[in-house]
């Protein structure tokens, strides 16, 4: 109960009369619809983060050939270039788990 | 042992689910609160839906918390500015319940024209209270309805307890002006 002037006493009646019923609570499924739909959002953002990565990865590789070609490279030194690094980081999960195993 | 807040928060940022629904378990009900005051009686469903976004948010930005502040208050802060955003749009639309039903539980008054002029005096309260600042209405509904202390009216509104006594004696002082004006007795 806060400190009260007289005159407030009737207001603060009034008040806790009108407002006397009973206070709403969450829906018993609330957290699990929130949690599901914390699910999806964060499933779609991954989804979506993917495209965007394979996007940039798949332009990336284009670009690069072009530039190398129209500097004269070959092919071969080319796909070497573009794919070597990517094997590499294909390779490396790989290469960490057999270590850890040994 | 019971982990504290900050522990959970940083085990979200690392992607833990069960650390973001023990925080979810843990502020929900105040959030829940927070989100009814504001709105009042006639958008409990859309209370709720303010919840759900409110958390909703929090798991989208829970990387970029810094813990400069407590993470209740930041919840809190984002519950308020949510749940205002929603009063300004949902404003003009038809609520679910009239407020003054709330109002009209008890009323013990025999006689059709006693309870006639107690509904009046109810209508004109919650007009009333309607013109009042956020925080004020805030803070008079979790007080008067929803039963919370004075320190349980602070916490949710970011400010200290004598503040929030402040603003339900200001409210109330208002209130009784306001009431007086139109004509009707506070007794």
């Amino acid at each position: 109960m806060t400190e009260m002037e007289p005159y407030e006493a009737g207001i603060d009646r009034l008040l806790r009369r009108s407002m006397d019923a009973p206070a709403p609570t969450l829906s018993s499924d609330f957290e699990e619809r929130l949690m599901r739909k914390v699910g999806q959002e964060s499933a779609g953002l991954d989804r979506y983060g993917r495209m965007v990565l394979t996007g940039y990865g798949l332009a990336s590789i284009v670009v690069s050939g072009v530039v190398m070609r129209a500097q004269g490279l070959g092919w071969g030194t080319i796909a070497v270039t573009i794919l070597g690094p990517l094997a590499l980081v294909a390779a490396a999960p790989r290469v960490r788990r057999l270590g850890q195993m040994q | 042992m019971v982990e504290t807040d900050s522990q959970l928060v940083a085990r979200a940022q690392s992607g833990d689910q069960q650390a973001f629904a023990e925080l979810v378990r843990r502020h929900k009900a105040q959030v829940f609160r927070l989100a009814v005051s504001i709105l009042g009686r006639e958008f409990i469903p859309e209370a709720e839906d303010v919840t759900q976004e409110v958390f909703l948010k929090v798991h989208n930005a829970i990387a970029s918390f810094r813990g400069e502040a407590e993470f209740s208050s930041w919840i809190y802060r984002i519950t308020f500015n949510q749940a205002v955003n929603l009063k300004a749009r949902v404003r003009f639309r038809s609520p679910h319940a009239d407020e003054t039903a709330l109002y009209d539980v008890a009323t013990p008054e025999p006689g059709p024209e006693q309870r006639a002029e107690v509904a009046q005096r109810n209508q004109a309260l919650a007009d009333c209270m309607g013109t009042l600042p956020e925080v004020y209405q805030s803070a008079l509904r979790l007080y008067y309805w929803l039963g919370c202390d004075v320190g349980e009216v602070a916490e949710p509104l970011g400010v200290p307890e004598n503040t929030a006594k402040s603003y339900l004696h200001r409210a109330r002082q208002i209130l009784h002006g306001m009431l007086k004006e139109k004509g009707y007795s506070c007794d």
